[in-house]
């Protein structure tokens, strides 16, 4: 290569020195040989999705080459990497929607013509694709691009526009699709709002070695946060509902607001990307845990946000208001860049979404974060604030000061994060109710480790913030080099199978359990119940749940099964609508004349029949496979085909299942399925059944419906159960209850069906997902042996599957055809090795 | 007048915003904005100071880490203002 290429650059260099984009051989391989380590540690923790893994190759394989091009070729191959970073995640028509739709978006801005005009103009087009995004006019094709389509233009678009309204300096090409198009963004619809003008400015305007490794730096410690968040959403978070003492209290509330390590660490690893074809952008958080007034908080937390708001809006607004007086013209501008905040957060939320998301804690929030910022610039206009060029020595004095002050925003701003993220006033009112538990030392572990964390943090460093690296002494670089390395290599190693189980058998587990991306037990849970709700605690941009849904197509099943079901004004609330039919992808969905997803059945029991009646929810109903590929209608296909026990004997299954039937719905299920003479009952169970059959009882209780049935009418009472309670007191109150409620349920399914002379059977069959959170499965299964059941436990129908073959969708986690078929067979093999319990022949009359 | 501008706002931003750092410390490509010397108050504060010293107006999007980052950017913006 050429001297420009491998230019001599390494060590501390003077500015005059330095090659644009040269770097020398060994520092070449260098970041070649840590961006191979941090492959393996992306696919060994599975950072994000398996899209991002290969995205990221794409991207360091691009490095390799990019990094040894003439500079006059360097941006356009960035630019066709990134175009091929998108084809590689979506797919090439999808690709060429994005690409020609943000094309259109650009030409405008460059149209000949008044600003105006061109302002004017991009207005229409949005509206168009408002009106598209909003499904008001029907476009299907374009389904799959909004997220990444909004993401790349939501935002840069203003930016864009506004500098080339304002900015001299020349516009190239080349530069402009590769800020609209930048690599990382195909994989990522939560994107740091980039600044044009530091886009271009500072692209290669410092050592290229040292910008590379920079960017390297950043994308490890984006792993770093990714890895911890991961911690606390699995292991941290607690409901509202198990805030029961202050422990639990400070838990929740830290918990809750560490959540945002994914965006930080999502940001981290889009810059520290970016960084390595020469894009030397500022960060994009300073420790924002650290921040020691709420001004500070707001300067150091997602400062791209900051910076936009500042330039687009601010400015503007106190050079506009300036006639008013300064300080008036600050606070107004203050005030209203926090409410545009607030309204572009929804605007965000439209594009990615689909939907207008008007959420009253979201304008709260806000309203409280700009009120205590204004209050703090007032401070701080009057008495100043100390900075510090990071070169003079820090007292202890200072050094208490600051812990303090830190440690009292960081609360605040937990505080204020929990609230932000509440279901509802209710349940975060309720929250407080925990002060008055129990007082003990593990109260004091939370703030002791935060106290800790702080006053660790707040020791001065040296230095001023986004200098350039080639300004770092040698020694300096020479650690920081060597705490990157040691780093990506123990990171390695302790994902290791073989290396993290030495370290004893819980840590190990938790340790795995940090291994791979999946839904926490709390937003499992979520995910079962949001099928049927519009859950608003899903809008939040920080949840994992949230990306899942933002995955799911808008006329998902939910909204085309419209119709499926209506209201029956008692216990069960709902039924299936009798003789609905729906055309679904994945099918017909027909409803006979008795409300059963199933074929035509008499009510009296034909003769020599075996008669099974089948009870569950939507996965036994068969949600998103066509008629007869339930595995319902498999197993009654093939019993009827390799008849099973007696030649001459034919069999039924009947299907009674209902979409988000809860436990103590299905006993009103049994009641309608007894009328049919049943000669088994099969209750089948996906999970999680002790906390869902506690929410239905707190849901009726609310809705003030009448409970039939006594045993559960008692636990209410005796749990002092109140419509006017909020949900996580009402949950907190039945917790004591969970196992008595799901007891007595069972126990009344047994009983009843015994005395209608059928053989009541209980199956488990987990969800279709990874990491499932099977917490409660060996408790369901106990206390159903208790009440007499006889089971089966499928738990391991899926063990061996690749999930994604045989689920529904990322955000549904139903069995697909190939699911029901794995699920028939199974469930064929353990009804033939129970066939003398269950299976029993024809002549056995059950009595009505 | 070249070393004036400098030595003017560098006097400003000294006792404005850094009391008792050692002036030699800040040079004239120390990066006030991005480096987090000056916040969005005090870049304001910073605005008003050389409009008035200076007889300058300033333009809303000029005030960014483009025109305002470093002592010697300020100045070379108030020369072309004055020019």
């Amino acid at each position: 290569m050429t001297a420009a290429v491998f230019g001599k650059t390494n060590g501390t260099i003077p500015r005059k020195e330095l090659v644009q984009g040269g770097i020398g051989i060994k520092s070449y391989v260098l970041i070649l040989v840590q961006l191979g380590l941090l492959t393996l540690l992306l696919r060994q923790f599975q950072i994000e999705s398996a899209a991002f893994i290969r995205l990221a190759l794409l991207a360091f394989c691009g490095f390799a080459v990019h990094a040894l091009l003439p500079m006059r070729y360097r941006l356009p191959f960035f630019v066709a990497l990134s175009l091929a970073g998108i084809v590689l995640v979506l797919d090439i028509v999808n690709s060429v929607w994005i690409v020609g739709i943000g094309l259109v978006l650009i030409g405008i801005c460059h149209l000949p013509v008044s600003f105006r005009i061109r302002g004017l103009l991009l207005l229409i087009v949005g509206s168009l694709l408002v009106a598209l995004r909003a499904k008001w006019v029907e476009a299907p094709a374009l389904d799959a691009i909004w997220p990444i389509l909004g993401s790349m233009f939501m935002f840069r678009l203003i930016v864009y526009f506004y500098d080339l309204r304002h900015d001299k300096a020349p516009v190239s090409p080349v530069r402009t699709l590769a800020y609209f198009f930048m690599l990382p963004n195909a994989c990522f619809p939560l994107f740091p709002v980039v600044d044009y003008k530091a886009f271009r400015r500072n692209y290669y305007d410092d050592d290229a070695y040292r910008t590379y490794q920079v960017g390297v730096d950043w994308m490890l410690r984006g792993v770093v946060h990714l890895i911890l968040y991961r911690y606390i959403y699995y292991h941290m978070t607690l409901a509202p509902s198990e805030v029961t003492g202050p422990a639990q209290l400070l838990q929740y509330l830290v918990a809750n607001f560490l959540l945002y390590l994914r965006v930080s660490g999502l940001f981290h690893l889009i810059v520290g990307m970016l960084y390595l074809f020469g894009f030397r952008l500022p960060e994009t958080h300073n420790r924002y845990l650290l921040a020691s007034s709420f001004t500070d908080f707001w300067r150091r937390i997602n400062i791209y946000w900051k910076e936009f708001m500042q330039r687009i809006f601010y400015y503007p607004m106190v050079f506009r208001f300036r006639k008013l007086g300064t300080t008036k013209a600050m606070v107004l501008a203050t005030m209203l860049v926090f409410a545009l905040t607030w309204f572009l957060h929804a605007y965000q939320w439209f594009w990615l979404r689909g939907t207008v998301l008007l959420v009253w804690q979201d304008v709260l929030f806000w309203v409280v974060l700009g009120l205590v910022v204004v209050a703090n610039s007032l401070y701080e206009i009057k008495y100043g604030r100390e900075r510090s060029l990071g070169k003079s020595g820090q007292t202890w004095r200072n050094l208490g000061m600051v812990t303090l002050k830190t440690f009292a925003t960081f609360w605040f701003i937990c505080v204020l994060w929990s609230f932000w993220t509440a279901d509802s006033l209710s349940n975060w009112l309720s929250l407080w109710s925990a002060l008055g538990g129990q007082y003990t030392v593990d109260a004091l572990i939370c703030p002791a480790i935060i106290l800790a964390v702080i006053l660790a943090g707040s020791v001065e460093g040296k230095g001023l913030r986004n200098t350039r690296a080639s300004t770092q002494d040698e020694g300096s670089w020479r650690r920081t080099r060597l705490v990157t390395v040691v780093s990506l290599l123990a990171l390695i190693a302790v994902s290791v199978e073989s290396v993290h189980q030495q370290f004893g058998a819980k840590l190990a587990t938790t340790i795995h359990s940090l291994r791979s991306g999946h839904l926490s037990r709390l937003d499992t849970a979520k995910l079962e119940r949001g099928y049927y709700e519009n859950l608003l605690s899903v809008d939040r941009f920080n949840s994992q749940l949230w990306e899942v849904y933002t995955k799911k197509p808008a006329n998902w099943l939910d909204v085309q099964n419209a119709g499926l079901k209506r209201f029956t004004g008692d216990f069960a609330q709902t039924e299936l609508v009798p003789s609905f039919v729906s055309q679904t992808p994945y099918g017909t969905l027909s409803v006979n004349r008795w409300g059963m997803r199933d074929q035509d059945h008499e009510l009296i029991p034909p003769a020599n029949t075996y008669r099974i009646a089948l009870l569950g929810a939507s996965s036994v109903m068969g949600w998103g496979v066509g008629d007869g590929e339930t595995f319902e209608a498999l197993v009654e296909s093939r019993l009827n085909r390799e008849r099973a026990t007696a030649a001459d004997t034919s069999y039924e299954m009947l299907n009674f299942a209902v979409p988000g039937y809860q436990p103590p719905q299905q006993l009103a299920a049994l009641d309608k399925a007894l009328t049919f003479s049943p000669n088994a009952v099969i209750y089948v169970a996906t999970g999680r059944e002790l906390s869902r059959a506690m929410s239905y009882l707190v849901e009726v209780v609310h809705k003030k419906i009448e409970i039939p049935y006594e045993p559960l009418r008692d636990i209410v009472r005796k749990a002092g159960l109140d419509p006017s309670m909020d949900e996580a007191t009402s949950l907190r109150r039945l917790e004591p209850f969970s196992i008595e409620i799901l007891s007595s349920t069972y126990r009344r399914i047994v009983e009843q069906a015994q005395a209608h002379g059928a053989v009541a059977v209980f199956v488990f069959l987990p969800q279709v997902r990874e990491g499932t959170w099977q917490e409660e499965t060996p408790e369901t299964l106990r206390i159903a042996e208790s009440a007499g059941f006889a089971t089966i436990d499928m738990s391991d129908v899926y063990k061996g599957q690749d999930i994604a073959t045989i689920r529904l969708a990322e955000w549904d986690d139903h069995p697909n055809r190939r699911g029901h078929e794995l699920i028939a067979s199974r469930l064929y093999d353990e009804l033939q090795k129970k066939r003398e319990t269950i299976l029993k022949p024809a002549s056995h009359a059950p009595k009505n | 007048m070249t070393d004036d501008i400098e030595g003017v706002v560098k006097d400003f931003v000294l006792k404005e915003f850094l009391p008792g750092e050692d002036p030699h410390e800040l040079t004239d490509s120390t990066p006030l904005i991005t480096g987090g010397v000056l916040d969005s108050i005090a870049t304001l504060k910073v605005v008003m100071f050389i409009e008035e010293r200076f007889g300058i107006t300033l333009q809303a999007h000029e005030v960014d880490s483009e025109h305002l980052d470093t002592i010697a950017q300020i100045a070379q913006l108030v020369r072309a203002k004055k020019s």
